[in-house]
């Protein structure tokens, strides 16, 4: 059975059917094949609706909102100006900045999905502008925004350290070290990416520019004020954070700066619930075909062939990152980590590896298979938000996604890059 | 965008409004319904509803969102059901926003190996990527029917609003049942006209931009 | 057969030891094999409800609190100061309330399942960021509390701002002081790590947070006389395997957090300190009558005669 669901859910991917198809396909199989018949379809109903309801996933909509309005008004051009106006005449400088910017805003959102809007959304047109080709510019949109699971808070670890009965401080911590390595990776990538297409650099800004663009973006400076004061200084949850962005937005394209009026408001707000419900859709019909592969128990009866009992601590720590990257290619991330961990922990326990680390990891391809075809949900959002083709969103990933697997490599064979700034902070 | 002679499509009004907008904002005032008549009038009626409710569901979840930050520090009383609400609005939002995406032509697909496809090829591949998509949908149209009608029987509250459950899941068939209706129109229309169509308004061809043709 | 089963929490924590042994029992004693589904597998608490309901799974572990959505007599739970904190009166009432073993069973038969049991999980304690000995150490405490009328009730009685927040977002919420308290029994404290984001654990002694077992009542009705019993002994064991669980657990618990976190205070209120806690019970009862059903009076009742009794013996 789990042949012909993967099998079929691949073809009718590839033949062009609208996205959601082969989700639901696959979830249907599942259903007619487990209950015999289509007697218990009303669950799959159930299981829709529960991907689409919790209240975390709020954010999304709401900082494709605040993107949204941002980029249509000045706000948005007014924070890159400024940011050009530092970096402009370095080489690679607007990807990395970019690359930063998704880091900083996922550090705070803890959401790739609201990161590839929020950061990707005015960046994008101003990389084309600069001379970067669209696949790398998407690409480097997608894959950056996963390092918002790495940095703390991130519900990925969250969920990891409840199941698993690992601390969730020291894995906050141990985050850090493998999503600031991530940044840096694709920092050298888009500097030799700069250099080898030529893409051009800026005139170097006189201190007197600057100046003028440090006064242009005062007011939109109060964005990175709200999501990171408010959210570190305990007044905002993201997701309110998120909502706050959408109506400090609002006041300065309507009122301060008068780009706004009521007519594109409405027009902005109608375009977010659209591009809300073909991605949540998906999200949806995600998590009805997680349930098929849950309640047929597909994942252990395939770790249980496998013999990892027999395996030493790279060979446990090397399956970990496979089950858990191919999970993620097709099932919601945290739903992979709510059916693996339990699977894995007698044997991460045996060998005597470090949960810790073993939490990190986890995360990390996690990340990086939310971002992985086919069914990675940050490509359906860039998808939807950028409206270009499947194959043009993905087609740059390839680099990418080698980079975040030699991380993935590296964390495994010298785990100090992560556990380094834990044994700091706990002294241990 | 310059369209090979292979999709040259007729150049009727709407062919032009879906070209024009495909990167930009639905001018729902601009749209033509696929079906006859009165069902036209019915039809083009639904779309404005979908894209007010779509409009106003984001702006109230924003509201709704503020609003409970702002209970809570100046008034000190959160709001109780301000998550529930917001539960009940993305399920308006996404079963509103489904059909439209369909009118629009504006779904998740990969495309790469079908727009490789020769030109009767793809006009039979549409033909039937829309009637199993249809099908798919009438069927959960179906189901949640069912499901919704359990609920109902069941007499679920939600804890904070106290209002049954399954108030705020009617959208959920509704959306199914109007996205199907636009996935089977779009097959009909596919078999009646000579063109390729994403959607009963939307020619088929994304917007190739210059830099793919290269 | 294969029986499933699924529950609200993870594998080792208190529903996750229970259908463990549950599991355990029935294997040994019939054909029938027992798959579980700890929480999150098959969804949310309100999902794996339905899906017992309609048949799906044949078990199904929830808790009164989410419950009361269905059947709102259930929410009496939640009245504090109602449940003694007297351990051994606590588990006679569980093994012989007239409540939990006739008034309830009808109720859940009403919404397609049978009931096997309810058992207590542990004493429920707050976490706060700062001590308290008094309902005025917490005025102006934004409290994160399940989404339940009678818990909202109870900490608005108490004192609090309470603040309704998915529970996703409660670890990071204490982080950056969006709240400034919780409440879980120990063992859940524990594993959930909301010691590492908070200094003070209370013990107020309003409540020991209570689960219940049911099965599908159309799947429990066919099942032959013997299978019944099969079902019937392995929820007795369970129960009292999990009775025994917990003497200690709770204390061990807290061991681990004191060890992990010496810094952190425990501290058990006293009879003085938890009068004008208790003063605040009879408002949130009334809350209870007025939303708690038809049988609301007599479950009430009902408890109270249990609870009596359970003292006496
Ligand atoms: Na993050
Ligand atoms: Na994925």
């Amino acid at each position: 059975m789990t042949l012909a669901i993967f099998g079929t859910m691949i073809v009718l991917l590839l033949l062009g059917f609208p996205m959601m198809i082969p989700l639901i396909a696959g979830s249907l199989i599942g259903f007619v094949a487990l209950f015999g018949g289509f007697g218990q379809l009303d669950t799959m109903v159930q299981q829709i609706l529960g991907g689409i309801r919790p209240a975390s996933l709020i954010a999304v909509p709401m900082f494709i909102f605040a993107a949204d309005i941002m980029t249509r008004g000045q706000s948005a051009n007014r924070l890159i100006d400024l940011v050009m106006a530092f970096v402009g005449h370095l080489k690679g400088g607007l990807a990395i900045s970019t690359a930063g910017a998704c880091t900083m805003f996922g550090a705070v959102s803890g959401s790739t999905q609201a990161t590839v809007v929020a950061v990707g959304g005015p960046l994008r047109p101003r990389m084309l502008k600069a001379g970067y080709n669209d696949s790398f510019v998407l690409a480097l949109i997608v894959n950056a925004s996963d390092i918002a699971f790495l940095i703390p808070p991130s519900i990925g670890m969250i969920i990891y350290g409840v199941v698993s009965g690992t601390s969730i401080s020291e894995l906050f911590i141990a985050g850090i070290g493998p999503g600031l390595l991530i940044l840096l990776f694709f920092s050298i990538y888009s500097y030799i990416y700069a250099v080898r297409n030529h893409v051009p650099v800026e005139p170097k800004a006189t201190w007197a520019e600057r100046g003028q663009a440090v006064k242009r973006a005062l007011w939109p400076l109060g964005f990175p004020a709200i999501i990171i004061g408010g959210i570190y200084g305990g007044i905002f949850s993201p997701t309110e954070a998120a909502a706050a962005c959408v109506l400090y937005a609002l006041f300065l394209e309507m009122i301060v700066f008068r780009e706004m009026n009521f007519r594109q408001l409405y027009a902005t707000a109608k375009s977010t619930g659209l591009i809300t419900a073909v991605v949540f859709i998906l999200v949806g019909a995600g998590q009805a075909f997680s349930y098929v592969i849950s309640f047929a128990q597909i994942p252990q009866q395939i770790l249980g062939g496998i013999g990892i009992d027999e395996m030493g601590q790279y060979g446990v720590l090397f399956t970990i990152s496979i089950a858990f990257f191919v999970g993620c290619m097709f099932v919601d991330p945290i739903v992979v980590i709510l059916i693996f961990v339990p699977i894995f922990a007698p044997v991460v326990q045996s060998v005597g590896l470090d949960p810790v680390l073993v939490g990190t990891i986890i995360t990390l391809q996690v990340a990086i298979g939310s971002a992985t075809p086919p069914f990675g949900c940050d490509i359906f959002t860039a998808i939807a938000v950028f409206k270009r083709p499947y194959i043009e969103v993905v087609k740059g990933t390839p680099p990418f996604v080698f980079m975040l697997l030699a991380v993935a490599v590296l964390l495994i064979f010298f785990p100090q890059i992560a556990l380094f700034l834990r044994d700091l902070a706990f002294a241990k | 965008m310059t369209l090979d002679d292979k999709h040259a499509p007729n150049p009727g009004p709407d062919v032009i409004t879906a070209a024009v907008d495909v990167d930009d904002d639905i001018d729902d005032s601009r749209y033509v319904s696929g079906l006859p008549g009165l069902l036209g009038v019915i039809d083009a009626g639904i779309a404005r509803i979908e894209a007010v409710l779509l409009a106003v569901g984001v702006l109230l979840m924003a509201l709704n969102t503020m609003a409970n930050v702002v209970g809570r520090y100046l008034l000190g009383e959160s709001i109780f059901f301000s998550e529930e609400l917001n539960q009940a609005l993305i399920i308006l939002i996404t079963f509103a926003g489904i059909s439209y995406a369909a009118r629009h032509g504006r779904h998740i697909r990969m495309s790469a190996f079908f727009d490789a496809m020769s030109f009767h090829l793809r006009k039979t591949m549409m033909v039937v990527i829309a009637a199993v998509t249809a099908a798919a949908m009438f069927l959960l149209t179906w189901y949640s029917l069912d499901y919704l009608l359990a609920q109902a029987s069941r007499g679920r509250l939600l804890p904070a609003l106290q209002i049954p459950q399954w108030w705020i899941i009617i959208w959920v068939p509704l959306g199914f049942f109007l996205t199907g209706l636009q996935y089977a129109l779009t097959a009909i229309k596919n078999l009646i006209d000579k063109d390729i169509w994403l959607s009963t308004s939307t020619l088929e061809g994304y917007d190739d931009s210059a830099e793919e043709e290269i | 057969d294969t029986w499933r089963y699924a529950f609200e929490e993870a594998l080792e924590e208190v529903q996750g030891k229970f259908a463990q042994k549950f599991k355990e029992e029935v294997e040994a004693n019939s054909d029938h094999e027992v798959q579980l589904f700890p929480f999150g597998t098959l969804g949310e608490s309100a999902d794996i409800m339905e899906q017992a309901q309609s048949g799906i799974l044949q078990f199904v572990d929830q808790s009164p609190g989410f419950t009361g959505a269905l059947i709102p007599e259930a929410q009496v739970f939640f009245v504090p100061y109602l449940l003694p904190a007297d351990r051994d009166q606590l588990f006679s009432f569980f093994r012989n309330s007239k409540a939990i073993h006739e008034l309830f069973p009808p109720l859940y038969a009403e919404q397609g399942l049978e009931l096997l049991t309810m058992f207590p999980e542990g004493e429920v304690m707050m976490t706060t960021t700062e001590a308290v000995a008094s309902p005025a150490d917490l005025n102006e405490v934004k409290f994160r509390v399940m989404t339940n009328p009678l818990l909202v009730e109870s900490y608005r009685a108490f004192g609090a701002t309470p603040t309704p927040l998915p529970w996703g977002e409660v670890y990071g919420a204490l982080q950056t002081g969006i709240i400034q308290g919780q409440e879980n029994p120990a063992f859940f404290i524990e594993s959930t790590k909301m010691y590492e984001v908070t200094d003070h654990i209370t013990r107020p002694g309003h409540n020991n947070f209570t689960t219940a077992v049911m099965a599908n009542k159309d799947f429990y009705d066919g099942l032959s006389d013997e299978e019944k019993q099969v079902v019937q002994n392995a929820i007795d064991t369970a129960f009292e395997f999990i009775i025994e669980y917990q003497t200690g657990l709770t204390e061990e618990s807290l061991t681990k957090i004191q060890e992990a976190k010496p810094e952190m205070t425990i501290t058990t209120l006293t009879d003085e300190q938890r009068a004008p806690f208790m003063a605040t019970a009879e408002s949130v009862e009334q809350e209870f009558l007025k939303i708690g059903g038809d049988q609301a009076q007599a479950i009430l009742d009902q408890m109270k005669a249990d609870l009596a009794a359970a003292a006496g013996g």
